[in-house]
């Protein structure tokens, strides 16, 4: 008696195989962008980055979308052709599959590269976003700052080099020093913020027009401030110096004298007493208009710079784009995980290309084509989310 | 029926494969468009009609470019318990974590993340204080 095996599905095992495969796929993708949703429209209100902060840019990735579409298009051919027996046909459909999502791949290097390129990292230690200016912030760009330097410093500079390094001492003592010390000297912890804010805002501006108008009319206000508190201290500084000479030239007379009485000891003593405190003011008014100055320098050299200190000196110091952190990770995960399986797709299509895509062969490029559709899918749900919310 | 338990589905010439894949474009352009346009003043109608267009999207590539429009629907019975558990992971996690921010200390509240918008509003950026 013959036995006949009866399928307990009517396809392939291969066929079959695929759909398990892209069931496992969709519970994958299903978890990995249902988490995207849930932490994004649960961080704290209004912090989510939009996508110019991220330097997101929403054509290249509708072009992306484009792309897929078309490759998934051509994959569909590529099966009609192999089977009705053309595999000429096929692989000329394959081959310009396979241009389609090299293509994909290689857009999506270029956005990750201009990601990088603003120091978007997914995590520490690359990754320069803090969520707040706070504290925290200012002391993370503290220590960058004088990493940078002392790395500088060291090696022999270049006069290009020497010249980053003067724009680094200048952000050190006119914007790091100088919001350092405006918060130390204030209670008032919302002044405080505004400090760091608008120091984070010159470093890397979060592109959002009504934002960047108001941080610089705070900062141009403070430009005013500054000037006006400069010349006032600049004279106070004369003044005490000028004090100080003819105290000096008191005392160069007094001590000339060859038989001094009591009464000129006490003049001179008196006269050397005031001209240490002198001294000591001009120390401190020194080291207060110093920092004036470089206050005033760093808002001259600092404010037309278009794109922000980070952009425009080519400097990667950390910055302040809230929910950054969150937004980065859920980004190079989500995309990173798709941009793999086009790659284990571009693979499946590569072990395909040496074979005659004749009829026998239809099943294996449908397997292949079905989940090459799925990963197309994934993006179609992906680019909105990422690129358009 | 053919061998691998197919219809041979002879009605999809490359005329309806082409129809679907410029609707498919045609969607895309709408979603862009969505994204710029004033359905994005309510957030809402924006990101529902945009996730209406990635749907619609979606089934055209699965009913056409999967050929489930002409096969037999036995793919459903692993995928759609597939998109059930999927989402069920997802919404296990929206008291946990989609509402983290309402159970925030003050102390944690104080090192989270706030929009630029909402510092500014706490605070007149045109005061300047300096301490003389």
């Amino acid at each position: 008696m013959g036995l006949i095996y009866q399928p307990a599905v009517p396809v392939s095992p291969g066929k079959l195989a695929v759909w398990l495969f892209l069931s496992t796929e969709i519970m994958f993708f299903t978890a990995l962008i249902g988490t995207y949703i849930v932490l994004r429209f649960g961080a704290p209100e209004g912090s989510w980055p939009t996508t110019s902060a991220v330097r997101i840019v929403e054509w290249i990735g509708a072009l992306n979308t484009f792309v897929l579409i078309c490759s998934s298009g051509t994959i569909v051919f590529a099966f009609e052709n192999a089977r009705r027996d053309k595999p000429a046909q096929a692989k000329i459909w394959l081959l310009l599959t396979m241009l389609l999502g090299g293509a994909f791949l290689g857009i999506k290097a270029y956005e990750y590269g201009s990601k990088f390129a603003h120091g978007i990292y997914p995590r520490v230690p690359r990754s320069l976003i803090y969520d707040r200016p706070d504290i925290n912030y200012l002391s993370g760009l503290k220590q960058n700052l004088s990493q940078e330097i002392r790395d500088l410093e060291e090696t022999k500079a270049s006069p290009d080099e020497q010249q980053k390094l003067e724009t680094l001492y200048l952000l050190q003592l006119g914007m790091v020093g100088w919001t350092e010390q405006k918060v130390g000297s204030t209670d008032d912890p919302m002044m405080k913020r505004l400090a760091i804010e608008s120091l984070a805002q010159q470093i890397y501006p979060i592109s959002d027009p009504q934002t960047d108008e108001r941080i610089n009319t705070y900062v141009a206000n403070e430009a005013n401030e500054v000037q006006m508190l400069f010349g006032e201290e600049n004279a106070k500084l004369k003044e005490t110096e000028l004090t100080l000479k003819s105290t000096q030239s008191d005392i160069g007379q007094l001590s000339g004298i060859k038989e001094p009485n009591d009464e000129v000891k006490s003049t001179l003593a008196q006269k050397t007493k005031l001209a240490n405190q002198l001294t000591a003011q001009i120390t401190a008014l020194t080291k207060k208009t110093t920092l004036l100055r470089k206050r005033k320098e760093a808002l001259e050299i600092f404010k037309d710079v278009h794109g922000g200190i980070n952009e425009h000196y080519h400097l990667k110091l950390p910055m302040v784009i809230p929910s950054g952190n969150t937004w980065a990770n859920t980004y190079f995960l989500l995309t990173g995980f798709h941009a793999l399986h086009v790659f284990g797709g571009l693979v499946a299509f590569l072990v395909l290309c040496p074979k005659r895509l004749g009829a026998s062969r239809a099943g294996l490029v449908e397997n292949v084509a079905l989940y090459w559709h799925f990963v197309d899918i994934v993006w179609i749900f992906l680019f909105p989310l990422l690129y358009l919310f | 029926m053919n061998e691998t338990g197919q219809p041979t589905h002879k009605k999809n010439s490359p005329f309806i494969f082409i129809i679907v894949f410029l609707m498919l474009c045609a969607l895309t352009g709408l979603s862009f468009w969505i994204g710029r346009s004033h359905l994005m003043e309510d957030k809402f109608t924006g990101w529902s009609a945009m996730m209406a267009v990635s749907v619609a999207k979606a089934m055209l590539v699965v009913l056409f470019f999967m050929h489930l429009w002409w096969e037999r629907p036995w793919k459903y019975v692993l995928t759609l318990p597939a998109i059930i558990m999927g989402a069920l992971l997802v919404l296990l996690l929206v008291p946990d974590i989609g509402f983290r921010t309402e159970r925030y200390s003050q102390e944690r509240n104080s090192s989270a993340a706030e929009s630029r918008e909402l510092t500014l509003d706490s605070v007149n950026s045109e005061d300047v204080h300096f301490e003389r």
